[in-house]
This record gives structure tokens, C-alpha cells and sequence, in this order.
């Protein structure tokens, strides 16, 4: 009986601490869309009014008027897609490179590779600025598009080899005793058989280009090509005032990445799970 | 003679025959990893040294660099701005690092415990880590909003005047790692696959011989997941050293107030993009690369006494 109760009392204290954290990790979000459904006047009123009341949608349409946040989502798309086609290009052959095939020095490069992972950026970023300057690529998004077309995404080479070496090696000999080459091996074998390792490459290239702020706030000046990031920070500058748009900003960046973690979970956890684990 | 019998051994390697097997397999593998070895150079190598030389220099990125020796370095040293920048980095960092990696562990020792609705509750950890850092830096703006922010109006209602946060100097960079607390979802979600994976057997027997939860997860746990709590430490030092969005989005201008909030990256970002001081920025990112290699050897060396790795042999 006493036991019975202890082991109550036990999971009990369990769920509090959880709830409260939750609660606490929750209210900064519940706040911000509620925020972004109220009227300014309301944002601002105290004591605090928990749900808006009236519920005004018009924040969002208003917003959407006077910055060009549709051309912001565009240009962040456009930004994602090519830096994508590049990530899957090039790290793919990179991370074969450093897990199916094996050759002197292959390990040692492999690390060189790792530690470019802790290189701060500053320590490179004045001599590139100065060299796509003379390229004139400033004001585009070249600076940022090209590199990963170089293997510059580590993180994805890694999380791709991590996939590749957990693959039998088996399948590559027997084709090889077949006459096939190391290039239809790589590209008939072994990439279908990591298609869910691609999808993960996929969904947390999308995120880092989604969230990028650093990168476009360096080469990108133009307005008109700012992404999602530098856009909202504009809203904050325009309308600092205004916590209803503000917020109605912020809620429209966040709710298509909480929407894709929703629809790709399992992908997304995979993978946190195969880079992280598996050092 | 080894190339005779291996050659007959594989006939499709005996068609080049010009070529041992071994130069062929460098060569193919050479050829694979060849995009990374481009942008190796061109996006490592060649910006890395040239940030070197740079730093021995002034420069202001139009005409040549003028070589000036250490001068850039002995500014360094005196610059007041600069001493500022690099405590404030050093105060983020020290705090930030050990706490979220405290919390983010115990909520996933927490989770780990057949607690139901574990999933429900990892996803609503995880979020947060998702959040656009922009985005989340504008929620925290308004949360912590001194006069109409939601944190101040709770605090006042229990009598309690609550401080600027972002604007005053005593609380900004605290406020500052409360917004990094939030985000140590993605931390967790790794430890709690790492617990996941350590094997119920090895419980099992530590229970059997009488061990306590306490020893369990000092003698059991914390060894087994070792490994990803260095790379994971490793990782976040590495960030937070570099830490530099949340404070250009949220303060205005940055640096403020009074340079409470001027990290190291800020203070760099304004000599190089706004002074074009070329040089002098150069010299703050080498003297930052010496203070990662540093920390990093150090973290490496030290493992040894307590990252355990299960098939080292001994």
C-alpha cells in the first residue's frame, strides 16, 4: 500500500516538474501568436489580457501590405532550393568518398575535415568578402550558394558518411565482381539505399537556410532580396512599436518550420540522432 | 611480384596495369572527396592564411594591405573596447555552456525514466530549437519588454519591479542566456537518444550488486554517454564563443547598453564592416581561432580522465 503510494507520489512529482518546465518553455510561443491576433492597443494593456479579445486577423493582411514579406519567403526559397541541389551534390560524393572507398590518408583528411567544423567564421570571412567583391558576387546570393556546391556543408557530409559506413560493404563487392564501376555504385546502389539519409540532409539544409541570418546580413544590402530573417529584423526596426506586427512576423517565420517538424518528425529525430550519437 | 598476383587476382585492375591497385584507389578516392578538397582550399585554406597575414597589417580593403608589423596586436592589448568585448564572451560562455548542458541532460535522464507522454513532451522541449533565431530574439524582445512585457507584468503582480533586461546593464547578458536556455532542446533530444542507447542490462547488474540511483548514473550513465557530452560541449563552446545574432538583432545599436552587450564577434563585425579596419578585425579573428584551438586541446587532453569509450582497449 505503502509502496503503491510512494510510486504515485514518485511519477506525480515527475509530471510537475514537467508540466511547469513546459509551461515555461510553451508560454513564450502561446504569447507571441496571441499577441499577434490582438489590436495594439490591447497588446500593450495591463493587466495583461491572456487571449485576444476581439480575435483580429487583420494584423497579418496589414503586415503583408506594407513590407514585402511574400518576396522574403520567395527569396528564402530560392536561396534553400540552390543551396539543396549543392548540399546534395557535392556531399554525397564527398561522404563516399570518405566512407566506401578506402585509401591511404583517407582518415586523416577526414578529420582535417571535422576540425573546419570548429574554425570560427570570422577567421576566414574578411579575405572571402574581399574576394567575391572582386568577383562582384556582393549583393547577391553567390557567397553563400557556391561554397556548397564545394562540400562546405560538413555537417551533412558527416551525417551522410555516418549513414554510408552503416551500409554493407558486401553490396558494393558483389557489384564490383559484376564489372560495375565506382560511380554507378555511388549512384545506383548506395544513394537509393540512403534516401532517408538524404531526406534528413534535405529538411536541415532548408532549416539552416531558413534560419540564416549572419550570411545575408553580410553580402545581402538590397531590400529586394533580403530573406525571411533580415526581413523580420526590419519589421522590428520599422515598427518597433507595433508588438501585433511584430509578433504577426515572427508567428508567420515560425509556423511553416513547426508545421514541417510536425509533418517530418521522424526524419528530423533520425537524424539529430545519427549525427549526434555515433562520434 | 605483389602486382603480378594481384593483378591476375583482379582482371579489371590488370587493365590499366601501368598502375598498382593502390594509386588507383588513392586516385578514385581522391576524385570523390575532390569537390571538398576545391572548397577546402579556396574557403579554408587560402582565407585562413590570408586572415593571418592580414592581421600583421592595415588594410581597409581598397589598395594593397601596408605590412605594420604587431601593431594591430599591441592596439589590442590596450583597447579598452576590446578587453570588454572579449569578458563579456567569456561571462555568456561560462555560464551558458555548463547550464544548458546541466539542464538539457537532467531533462533527458527526467524523460528517459518511462515517463508517459515522453514524446509529447520532447516535442514541446524540442520546439523552442527550432524557432527561427531571429524570430525567437523578437519574442524574448517583447516577453521581456520592460514596461509592457508579459515576464514584468507577472513579477508584478507578486510586488516584484522587475528590471530592464535587454536594456539595463546589469541584466542584459542574463537575459541573454535565458534566451539560449530556451533553445536547449536540440542538446536534449540527443542525450535522451544517447541514454536510449545505453543497454538495460548494465542496470541490471549495477542494481544487482547494490548500486544506489545516484551510483547508477555516476558509475553506469554518466560513462556510457561520455562520448556525446564532449562533442556536444565541444560544439556549444565553439558557438557561444562566437555567439553575435540574438544580440545584433535585439539591440539597438549594438553593443548597448552602455557595451554591456558587446561580445566579441559584435565588436568584430563594427571594426570590419563598419570602420573597415581590415587589419585590426583580422588580428581580433586569429587571437580568436589561438582561444578555440586552446580551449579545445584543453577539453580533448583533460577527456581522457572522464569521456569513456566502450571498444578502447584498455
Amino acid at each position: 500500500m505503502t509502496r503503491q503510494l510512494r510510486r504515485i507520489g514518485a511519477s506525480a512529482s515527475k509530471h510537475l516538474v514537467l508540466i511547469l518546465l513546459g509551461c515555461v518553455f510553451g508560454l513564450p510561443l502561446i504569447w507571441m501568436v496571441g499577441t499577434s491576433f490582438k489590436t495594439d492597443g490591447q497588446a500593450l494593456q495591463l493587466p495583461v489580457v491572456w487571449w485576444p479579445h476581439p480575435f483580429l486577423w487583420s494584423n497579418y493582411p496589414q503586415l503583408f501590405a506594407a513590407l514585402p514579406i511574400w518576396r522574403f519567403f520567395l527569396n528564402t526559397f530560392v536561396y534553400a532550393a540552390i543551396t539543396i541541389v549543392g548540399v546534395l551534390i557535392s556531399s554525397s560524393l564527398v561522404a563516399y568518398g570518405f566512407s566506401r572507398l578506402k585509401w591511404p590518408g583517407r582518415d586523416a583528411l577526414f578529420y582535417v575535415m571535422l576540425t573546419t567544423m570548429i574554425l570560427p567564421f570570422i577567421c576566414t570571412l574578411i579575405p572571402l568578402f574581399v574576394m567575391y567583391k572582386r568577383f562582384g558576387w556582393i549583393g547577391s546570393y553567390l557567397p553563400l550558394e557556391v561554397p556548397t556546391f564545394f562540400g562546405s556543408s560538413v555537417f551533412s557530409t558527416f551525417l551522410l558518411r555516418q549513414f554510408f559506413m552503416t551500409i554493407p560493404q558486401s553490396l558494393s563487392e558483389a557489384a564490383r565482381i559484376d564489372g560495375a564501376n565506382e560511380f554507378f555504385i555511388y549512384s545506383r546502389i548506395i544513394l537509393p539505399l540512403a534516401k532517408p539519409a538524404l531526406a534528413t540532409v534535405i529538411l536541415f539544409q532548408f532549416i539552416y537556410c531558413w534560419n540564416d541570418y549572419l550570411g545575408p546580413l553580410i553580402y545581402i544590402s538590397n531590400q529586394n532580396s533580403y530573406p525571411l530573417s533580415l526581413g523580420l529584423d526590419l519589421i522590428l526596426g520599422d515598427y518597433t512599436t507595433n508588438w501585433a506586427w511584430v509578433m504577426a512576423g515572427a508567428t508567420a517565420a515560425t509556423a511553416p518550420i513547426v508545421v514541417l517538424f510536425f509533418v517530418t518528425q521522424r526524419t528530423f529525430i533520425q537524424g539529430i540522432a545519427l549525427t549526434g550519437t555515433k562520434g | 611480384m605483389l602486382l603480378t598476383t594481384q593483378a591476375r587476382m583482379t582482371s579489371r585492375a590488370a587493365v590499366p596495369a601501368l598502375r598498382s591497385p593502390g594509386s588507383r584507389r588513392l586516385w578514385l578516392g581522391l576524385l570523390f572527396v575532390s569537390p571538398w578538397i576545391i572548397g577546402f582550399c579556396g574557403f579554408y585554406l587560402y582565407p585562413f592564411f590570408a586572415t593571418l597575414y592580414y592581421s600583421f597589417t592595415s588594410f581597409t580593403g581598397i589598395g594593397n594591405p601596408t605590412f605594420t608589423g604587431l601593431a594591430n596586436f599591441d592596439a589590442l592589448v590596450h583597447d579598452a573596447t576590446f578587453r570588454t568585448a572579449l569578458f563579456n564572451t567569456f561571462y555568456y560562455t561560462v555560464i551558458e555552456v555548463p547550464f544548458s548542458t546541466i539542464a538539457a541532460l537532467g531533462l533527458a535522464m527526467l524523460l528517459n525514466m518511462n515517463v508517459r507522454g515522453q514524446a509529447f513532451y520532447r516535442t514541446l522541449f524540442y520546439i523552442p530549437s527550432i524557432v527561427p533565431v531571429v524570430a525567437s530574439s523578437l519574442i524574448f524582445v517583447w516577453i521581456f519588454q520592460p514596461s509592457f512585457g508579459i515576464v514584468n507584468a507577472l513579477l508584478a503582480d507578486v510586488h516584484i519591479n522587475g528590471p530592464a533586461w535587454f536594456f539595463s546593464i546589469t541584466w542584459s547578458k542574463p537575459t541573454f542566456i535565458l534566451l539560449g536556455l530556451w533553445g536547449m532542446g536540440q542538446p536534449m533530444v540527443i542525450y535522451l537518444a544517447a541514454l536510449q542507447g545505453v543497454p538495460k542490462e548494465m542496470y541490471e547488474v549495477a542494481s544487482l550488486e547494490g548500486a544506489g540511483p545516484w551510483q547508477r548514473l555516476r558509475y553506469v550513465t554518466i560513462p556510457m554517454i561520455s562520448p556525446i557530452i564532449l562533442f556536444n560541449v565541444i560544439l556549444s563552446l565553439v558557438l557561444s564563443i562566437q555567439y553575435f545574432t540574438q544580440a545584433q538583432v535585439i539591440e539597438s545599436p549594438p553593443g548597448s547598453p552602455g557595451n554591456s552587450t558587446m561580445f566579441y564577434v559584435t565588436y568584430y563585425y563594427q571594426q570590419a564592416f563598419q570602420y573597415l579596419h581590415l587589419g585590426y578585425a583580422s588580428a581580433m579573428a586569429f587571437l580568436l581561432f589561438i582561444l578555440v584551438l586552446i580551449v579545445t586541446v584543453v577539453l580533448l587532453k583533460t577527456s581522457s580522465r572522464w569521456v569513456y569509450y566502450e571498444n578502447e582497449e584498455r
